[in-house]
């Protein structure tokens, strides 16, 4: 009930301030409907604009259009993609139809560049866009997830499957870092390091990806830019958009586990005396329910002949397939734009949003005792125990590591997050004289964060003891942004040249703390009374704050409309940098030639478009948290005398000289559009080298007595290259029946060039789960791509008796213990043996969607997947080690009587890295299925509305992939960590991939 | 002038900026400056302190293996870590993840004494005031380089701290016949200027840097020296407030060690731990699995074989203190012949009980971060050291029988049976000397003390030969007295070769 009220308490709000805008537009509407001249089809999003002005609007998906105007002699314009743009003054007449004709040459459509924007045709940098209607094509809770599959060259990853509110990561063209984020800018408005605006507010996603685009972004544009331009209002009537949408989940995939019977035999093959228990319970039906999400939005959008707006709101409510996982998220935007006079613009841009997330633990660092890893514990827990014991206590496991019961841990625990996060961006726009503009932005956005964690005594494993444990933690982040700049343009002669330059200051302040408790009188009173409790744990506090200083300029020079130059460069200074290396410059080049401007094929029939691009240039990842470069004392906890004493040790020697990571990259580009573009391809090839790499300096001995001897230093080399490769056709285009395609194909290698030597193989840090006691599971090593799987390889079961050649066991193996390969040829196995086992890194990706028109009908089609690229299941190999419930693999078994098999026999065994459990992760999913109905105008009419469109969509219905485990999109301690960019292909506990059944509706009026 | 307000405004927006960049770090610690006072210096020996009583070094990466190691614990769960069992079987290789960990862990404590010696003799102050401080740091280092110079022979050795890495990293060796000379000198320094008794025995005294002299000493087989300086510290028992513990079992009892007086220095927890600070896995590791005893049990990790029940002989108090030979399963009490019934990774033999039985409050569960304060003396070894080395200089004296008989008579008083007798006057000198080391086998069973008696009296080709407490086949005595230096360490700093013989 809660909920609701908020719900229409905003909505009120949204009304009353958006009806208030509009009360002082008065004029005529045109109405009309835009066809392909060559075909009479309508064309959807064609834009409609009075001309002089920004007021507009864009057709819909029949080609209608309504547009208010002021007066008769209003002048139309109407522009499309790939068509001769038409001007057509108004007059007496209320109705308007255009017939566009195509035109190869005019790829007028206009793309977001960093500070500006240019048409798509003079862009010499490879920038992939994706579309409004492709972000909102079906629900989700972030675009970036909306991203997945619809750019070459974007990989889309979720922090934790199907987890509502799980952060997403965005990866552009490979691994560039080691140990810092790989992860691309995000600008949204001009704001950088925004957080992103609900799906049905983006207008359009530019994504830049080579240096000539990203230059701009100097030290924080290696790993590519996401530009993302929310909605704004244009001249006209209001209009007032409803999207609703409403889907059913279930989770994709289960494991097939033992049930009560069968542990119990298994269980009894590894210690005689087990006693079978009564109960027979599938622990995954408990904890795994049918979800759903609710997914409201409206907006209201118009403007006067001075001031437009755009004022949206959306309510987001997701229950999880996890019993009691969830998250709901309420937010606004408002763009309002106002021209004071002939020279001088000013906006206000403002964004609200505060959510709350339900969490349930999945994907934990270590799952031993007490281990709060639903996922996981639902897996290895014995099956023949129900919830309850005889006495009405929470069971806990009967064999392997003391765990609850993952019903109980999932329905008990909390874990709430509650975020609130604002952002007001400010500009003015004026012209100082035709053609010098001067723009000024001032933004503030912060962020604030509570966290807290409840384990009842109840769980008697994880909290029994302590009698209880709680904790809050606290984080506010500020970030305050100033960016100004001047744009010239000019024709000379036949060239046409504009200049950028401009100043930005940003700055940085997280603030955050947090506080616990354990042994509370009552379980009743959650994180809300740590006073409450006998004990308190320790408080933590901590400030981080850094600023970025910039300058930076372009010059971008066309000639003839053939020949394109573009020159960026940077230069930022920040105070994260270290002492000696406060400032950094990034320059990029790149040139472009439009071939088919040139006399020679201006008139062919069948090229409607060729241009050639080349770039050149330098980006930056900043890679240095704040403080990083500064010598360290670290506090300690310690104990004298009983009593805890303040204690500090060394923590780590200073690098004055630390500097970022740089990637030089080198981009050729081709766009071919061919049969007035009913095809276009576009061709990138990419090599990136990223040198300097931020590595924690291994060389530096131990026995230096530092706490991390490892100072962070510029140390590796990474090289990543690539072909990303865009197809667009218009396969059938009748009058009643379209199909049009998009495919996008991506291929990134990433080589580890250089690090601590040839023949030095470098350990990540442990990727395996805490109580699985492994210290080594993935190295890096020069020549190998990043991440390389490091073990034993597995060979089968040994039958006893002389060992098979090339193979061996470790010390005392008995017939039925696991085989593996004898690298040194010692007769024995041990920490020698090891080798690469597996390669992490996907081979190519790609994304396929189909659309089908017919009538007032259409059909999407949207297929996405990776090829290659190994997955490591810890979840697998843990429910192999004995000790725990395990697959029905275990049915076969080895025993003396079933030796043709490759699993060994039942045994409690360490979990060793091998290559049993290192599996192909190549999939090919099913990612979307929409089809969808607008309802015939006439009726829309009756209704009073601008369009009706009902939609049904189903996502991850299908997916093709002999991974073993629930799903190949895995993401074990590939977010959170230090090295979690190298964390590749892990699989452990992750929370299930969903699949969805999504009802539309939505409401143009 | 109507534009002048635009113009205005458009001047306002960008005032903001310009910065010099630095970086002021409120929450960071920084070591520039950091000695003012006498007690900056304690807090620095307090970080080593701190650092002992971690995970990697007291918690269990050093404590495990001197038990693994010994004759008298083996692995029960066969099921845990290959770097663990490596040390039980003697198969271990020069990449052990228990010795990666300790390595650094021990290098960071002695790092730690370093800084509070520099920067406590850098304050300037008469040397009666910053001395006695300093000392604690003197006895730390010698501490902690007596572990490494016993476990690794010729190691890297610093007296300072590292300032210049590039240079740190080439350094060689120093041999350990050097190293013992600067334990030695470290622990003079400290006997000299320590005080008599300290709040706690966790802060050493004149007789914890004269005990380990003692033992130093025993150990190179400087008998003379060894049996003076434990015989200064029997001689002033009362001045250093020093006594046995009357019931021997109170020594375990985490909630009772703050009262005795027979520690002369602890590594201490109080039942609370930050991250792995603080944190000691000695209970989890030794206690029976599915046993219900308040904590959920152990993990059955290291477990004597089943020849330490067999030869104890039963009248022995200390036996009944040392081991567990009964848990309480289902809530019914079963014998350990049937533990692995209710648990699979339990074998079939007595249980360490040092340190489960009576953990006092703990942080985790399974008995993690218990209150248990682990004596890396007591003056029980301090009799037994100067019965030793007394036997070595004069055998047959009544004065050493008498050590051994005031430790036996502690024993005694346990349960009031007849057993262990007194020492049977007039033995042999190597009859003594064997019966001095069956002593410290019971009295310090278990107390990281056994592995170091096998290595400095050559006893491994016995203990873990046929007939031996642990028959272990693969024990080298030309490789296994000493472990590998870690192989990244020596890649690190190919001046570290040669690599321990073996390995």
């Amino acid at each position: 009930m809660k909920k609701i009220k908020q719900f229409k308490r905003i909505l009120f709000l949204v009304l009353s301030f958006s009806f208030a805008l509009s009360a002082s537009a008065q004029d005529k509407t045109i109405t009309g409907t835009v066809t392909s001249e060559s075909d009479g089809l309508g064309l959807p999003g064609v834009n409609v604009v009075v001309k002089g002005t920004t007021t507009g609007t864009a057709t819909d998906f029949d080609g209608n259009y309504s547009i208010n105007v002021s007066g008769d002699s209003t002048i139309l314009v109407f522009s499309y993609v790939g068509y001769v743009t038409q001007e057509i003054t108004v007059g007496v007449r209320n109705e308007i139809n255009v017939a566009l004709i195509e035109d190869a040459a005019s790829l007028d459509e206009v793309v977001v560049v960093g500070y500006g924007a240019r048409k798509k045709s003079d862009i010499t940098g490879s920038v992939s866009s994706v579309k409004a209607e492709e972000v909102t094509a079906f629900p989700v809770l972030d675009a970036q997830q909306a991203l997945q599959g619809r750019a070459a060259g974007v990989a889309v990853q979720s922090n934790n499957g199907g987890e509502p509110g799980t952060p997403i990561n965005v990866t552009i063209r490979g691994n560039t870092s080691i140990n810092a984020s790989s992860a691309a800018l995000v600008v949204v408005d001009g704001f950088v390091g925004a957080t992103y605006p609900q799906p049905g507010d983006i207008e359009s996603v530019e994504v830049l990806k080579d240096a000539s685009a990203t230059a701009i972004y100097g030290s924080r544009g290696a790993n590519g830019v996401i530009l993302v331009t929310t909605k704004k209002g244009r001249k006209g009537k209001m209009t007032v958009e409803l999207n609703s949408n409403y889907a059913i989940q279930s989770t994709s995939n289960r494991l097939d586990l033992l049930n009560a019977d069968q542990f119990a035999t298994y269980t009894r093959a590894i210690n005689p005396s087990y006693t079978q228990a009564a109960a027979n319970t599938d622990w995954q039906d408990l904890i795994y329910t049918s979800g759903n999400t609710a997914n409201h939005q409206l907006s209201f959008s118009g403007g006067s002949d001075n001031i437009n707006y755009y004022v949206s709101g959306n309510y987001f409510d997701q229950k999880g397939v996890v019993v009691n996982s969830g998250f709901e998220r309420f937010s606004f935007l408002s763009n309002i734009d106002a021209q004071i006079n002939d020279k001088l613009k000013l906006g206000f841009n403002a964004f609200g949003s505060r959510s709350s997330k339900d969490g349930v633990s999945t994907q934990a660092n270590s799952g031993g005792r007490g281990s709060g890893d639903v996922i996981s514990i639902a897996y290895r827990f014995a099956p023949d125990l129900g919830v309850l014991d005889e006495n009405g206590n929470n069971t806990f496991n009967s064999v392997g590591d003391d765990i609850d019961n993952p019903f109980a841990v999932a329905t008990e625990r909390v874990d709430e997050t509650v975020e609130d996060a604002y952002r007001a961006n400010f500009y003015g726009e004026y012209q100082i004289i035709e053609g010098l503009t001067f723009k000024s932005t001032f933004g503030f956005s912060s962020r604030n964060q509570t966290r807290g964690q409840f384990t009842p005594s109840t769980l008697i494993t994880s909290a029994g003891d302590q009698g209880g444990i709680a904790g809050i933690a606290n984080l506010k982040n500020t970030n305050l942004l100033s960016e100004n700049y001047l744009t010239y343009t000019k024709e000379i002669g036949k060239g046409n040249l504009t200049l950028l330059a401009g100043y930005s200051y940003q700055k940085d302040r997280t603030v955050t703390n947090s506080a616990g408790a354990e042994g509370f009188v009552t379980n009743s009173v959650s994180y809300y009374a740590l006073d409450t409790a006998s004990t308190p744990l320790f408080p933590e506090s901590f400030l981080r704050e850094f600023e970025i200083q910039s300058q930076y300029g372009r010059v971008n020079y066309d000639y003839d409309d053939k020949y394109l130059i573009t020159f960026t460069a940077r230069r930022d200074g920040a105070s994260n940098f270290a002492k000696n290396n406060k400032y950094a410059f990034f320059p990029s080049g790149a040139l472009g030639w439009k071939i088919s401007n040139e006399d020679f094929l201006k008139d062919n029939a069948t090229i409607s478009n060729l241009k050639l691009r080349v770039s050149y240039g330098i980006t930056g990842n900043p890679s240095i948290a704040p403080y990083q470069s500064l010598a360290t004392l670290e506090s300690i906890y310690a104990v004298a005398g009983d009593q805890t004493v303040n204690a500090v040790v060394s923590g780590r020697p200073a690098n004055p000289n630390l500097k970022w990571e740089s990637s030089y990259q080198t981009n050729f580009g081709i766009d071919l559009g061919l049969w007035r573009n009913k095809a276009s391809l576009s061709v990138d090839i990419y090599n990136i080298d990223t040198k300097d790499l931020i590595v924690g300096n291994s060389n530096t001995p131990e026995y230096t007595g530092f706490l991390n001897p490892n100072f962070l230093d510029n140390i590796g080399e990474i090289n990543n290259k690539g072909v990303e490769i865009t197809l667009s056709t218009k396969n059938i285009v009748t009058d009643d029946f379209s199909w049009s395609t998009d495919f996008n194909w991506s291929r990134n290698r990433n080589t580890v060039e250089k690090l601590f030597g040839s023949d030095v193989d470098f350990f990540l840090p442990s990727a395996a789960p805490g109580h699985f006691l492994q210290d080594e599971t993935h190295i890096l090593r020069e020549g190998e791509a990043l991440g390389q799987f490091f073990g034993w390889e597995y060979r089968g079961v040994y039958q006893g008796g002389a060992l098979p050649e090339g193979t061996a066991t470790f010390t005392g193996a008995v017939a039925g213990d696991e085989l593996f390969t004898d690298v040194d040829g010692s007769g024995e196995i041990n920490s020698a043996d090891r080798k690469i086992i597996g390669d992490p890194n996907q081979d190519w990706t790609f994304g396929f969607n189909n659309t089908f028109k017919y009538k007032n009908f259409d059909l999407g089609v949207f297929f996405q997947g990776a090829v290659g690229g190994d997955i490591y299941s810890f979840t697998l190999s843990e429910l192999a080690s004995g000790g725990s419930n395990a697959t029905t693999e275990a049915v076969n078994a080895w025993t003396p009587s079933n030796t043709d098999t490759n699993v060994p026999s039942p045994g409690t065994r360490e979990k060793r890295m091998n290559s049993r459990f290192v599996f192909d992760g190549t999939y090919v999913r099913l990612k979307n299925l929409v089809l969808g109905y607008n309802l015939p105008q006439d009726i829309t009419e009756k209704l009073g509305m601008d369009n009706v469109r009902f939609s049904i969509s189903g996502q991850n219905l299908l997916t093709f992939t002999d991974y073993p485990g629930t799903d190949p999109e895995v993401s074990y301690r590939a977010s959170g960590s230090q090295n979690a960019n190298v964390n590749q292909g892990f699989d452990y506990g992750n929370y299930p991939n969903i699949e969805s059944v999504t009802f539309s509706v939505n409401l143009k009026f | 002038m109507k534009n002048l307000k635009y113009i205005f405004l458009l001047l306002v927006l960008p005032i903001l900026g310009c910065s010099d960049l630095e970086e002021e770090p409120v929450s960071v610690l920084s070591p520039d400056g950091f000695f003012k006072s006498i007690q900056d210096v304690q807090t620095v020996i307090n970080g080593a302190y701190g650092n002992m009583a971690e995970e990697a070094f007291w918690g269990r990466k050093l404590s495990l293996p001197l038990m693994l190691r010994s004759d008298m614990v083996g692995i029960g769960d066969q099921g845990t870590a290959g770097r663990r069992k490596d040390h039980d079987n003697f198969s271990v290789a020069d990449d052990n993840g228990m010795i990666t960990a300790f390595w650094p862990r021990t290098y960071q404590i002695i790092a730690g004494a370093n800084e509070a010696i520099v920067g406590g003799n850098g304050l300037g102050l008469a040397e009666e005031s910053i001395n006695p401080v300093v000392a604690q740091a003197h006895f730390v280092r010698a501490y902690t380089y007596f572990h490494l110079v016993r476990l690794f022979g010729d190691i890297p050795y610093f007296d300072t701290p590292v300032q210049n890495i590039a240079e740190a990293s080439q350094v060689s060796k120093t041999p350990q016949a050097t190293v013992y000379a600067n334990i030695i000198a470290d622990l003079e320094f400290a006997k000299q200027w320590l005080p008599d008794t300290q709040p706690s025995s966790a802060l050493p005294t004149k007789a914890s840097a004269a005990g380990y002299l003692a033992l130093v000493h025993l150990t190179i087989n400087n008998f003379q020296e060894a049996y003076n300086e434990a015989k200064f510290v029997i001689d002033n028992e009362a001045r250093f407030g020093l006594e046995l513990a009357a019931d021997f079992q109170d020594l375990f009892d985490a909630t009772k060690q703050s009262g005795l007086k027979e520690a002369l220095f602890t590594i201490d927890h109080n039942g609370f731990r930050s991250g792995n600070y603080g944190q000691d896995y000695t209970a989890a590791l030794t206690g029976i699995r599915a046993n219900e005893d308040g904590k959920g049990g152990g993990w059955s990790v290291a477990v004597p074989s089943i020849e330490v029940y067999n030869r104890w002989d039963g009248r022995d108090y200390r036996k009944a203190v040392s081991l567990d030979t009964i848990g309480v399963f289902n809530g019914a009490v079963d014998t350990f012949m049937n533990f692995p019934t209710y648990d699979a990774r339990n074998i079939s033999s007595a249980y360490i009980a040092k340190y489960s039985r009576f953990t006092g409050q703990t942080s985790n569960g399974n008995g993690r971060g218990s209150e248990h304060n682990y004596a890396q003396m007591r003056y029980a070894e301090v009799l037994l050291i100067a019965a030793e080395a007394l036997n070595e200089v004069s055998p047959g004296s009544t004065e050493a029988d008498g050590y051994i008989n005031r430790v036996r008579a502690r024993a005694r008083s346990g349960n009031g049976s007849s057993f262990p007798a007194d020492v049977t006057p007039g033995m042999s000198q190597s009859d003594f000397r064997n019966m001095v080391l069956e002593e410290r086998r019971w009295e310090l069973a278990f107390e990281f003390k056994r592995w170091y008696d096998i290595k400095r009296r050559d006893l491994g080709t016995t203990a873990f030969g046929t007939g031996g407490f642990e028959e272990r086949p693969n024990f080298n005595p030309s490789r296994d007295y000493l472990l590998p230096l870690p192989n990244d360490e020596l890649q690190r700093n190919p001046n570290l070769e040669p690599q321990n013989s073996g390995y």
